[in-house]
């Protein structure tokens, strides 16, 4: 084994325990050809080793996530924002001019119910969705709503009332011009 | 060294707060189908574990160990079957089969103590001051009285023997 993915590994392993929740790709990413044995190590030791209590948002996101409900829409509620006020945070963060306000509104309204690929969605997005949401941007990237066959056979405190209720899709909208709103939210032009 | 955890995990499990329960796991969930899927693959298999333990979670089903030993083998499972391009694999029958000391190999692969423990003295003393109480490097050395490439040492061939026991 190499000495540095043994180092990388090191300082991995003592943030994960500090409870600073590191993430391995950027481990992984350094490594270079070390990369599948770093992989290794950190998967035996994430197998062995202790775990956190977690916090309330993580317990949030999983109920909403469990009732069938869209997590990001659950956690924006949870925050206490409009959508509205999520949507001009992403204008401001990403540098975008006020008259493609329509359009992210569109995407966001549409990654928010579970309507876009979470996988097309550039980083950066998620980046400002974590500053204004306050949640890991990691997190927010992996959370999509739960299939409602998997909800149907399924309950979690189904007596509770639900936080928020996924919201309709948003009308069709006529053919635009591919720009840096569609780069943003769905990934490189298609062919 | 996970004791304190079986224990809560219990408790949540008569409470039946089955949110907790997985929200506790999720983030190690996620991180380890990360290393060892791609993304979006990752987020899907991650989904499917948790899917996978909520649905056996709301049928009532109690496990012959302790909870995270059954988050660590679904997670296996499913990565394997991903792999495979199967589906509906299930969890073995033997899984509800009587008698704790038949689970014990199964303890043993989640639990990084019994890994430390395993190793030559000065190399677990070393990893568990490490990883366990999270001490410096420095800090060991000075604590066991060896140098810092002492520590060094012992740390790559205590990394070496966790790599190794991931076949387990």
């Amino acid at each position: 084994m190499a000495d540095g993915v043994s180092r990388l590994f090191d300082e991995y392993a003592v943030a994960w325990r500090r409870g600073e929740r590191p993430d391995a790709r950027a481990y992984m990413e350094r490594a270079g050809s070390g990369r599948a044995e770093l992989a290794e190590l950190i998967d035996a030791f994430l197998s062995r080793a202790l775990v956190p209590a977690p916090d309330e948002e993580t317990v949030a996101l999983v109920e909403a996530w469990a009732a069938g409900e869209p997590p990001l829409l659950a956690l924006r509620v949870r925050r206490g924002l409009r959508r509205e006020a999520v949507v001009e945070a992403l204008l401001a963060a990403l540098g975008l001019a006020s008259g493609k306000r329509a359009k992210v509104a569109r995407y966001y309204h549409e990654l928010e119910s579970g309507l876009l690929d979470p996988a097309g969605v550039s980083r950066s997005v998620f980046e400002a969705l974590g500053e204004t949401l306050r949640a890991r941007a990691a997190d927010l990237q992996s959370w999509r709503p739960r299939p409602p066959e998997a909800v149907a056979a399924a309950f979690l405190r189904a007596a509770e009332p639900a936080a928020a209720k996924p919201a309709a899709p948003a009308p069709a909208q006529p053919k635009e011009e591919w720009d840096e709103i569609d780069e943003l939210f769905r990934g490189a032009r298609p062919a | 060294m996970h004791d304190a955890r079986d224990a809560e995990d219990s408790r949540l499990l008569d409470a039946h707060d089955h949110a907790k329960l997985l929200a506790t796991y999720y983030p190690v969930i996620l991180e380890r189908c990360r290393v060892r899927l791609r993304d979006p693959d990752a987020w899907e298999v991650a989904h499917a574990v948790v899917d996978r333990l909520l649905r056996e979670l709301s049928r009532g089903k109690r496990y012959p160990v302790p909870f995270r030993v059954v988050v660590h083998k679904v997670i296996d499972w499913k990565i394997k079957e991903h792999f495979a391009g199967g589906s509906g694999e299930t969890l073995p029958e033997e899984w509800d089969a009587p008698g704790p000391d038949a689970y014990a190999e199964f303890e043993e692969r989640f639990d990084l103590g019994r890994l430390f423990a395993r190793l030559p003295e000065r190399d677990g003393e070393v990893m568990r001051l490490r990883y366990l109480d999270l001490l410096e490097p420095a800090e060991v050395a000075a604590l066991l009285g060896i140098s810092a490439n002492a520590v060094h040492q012992a740390l790559w061939r205590g990394h070496q023997a966790l790599r190794e026991s991931a076949g387990g």
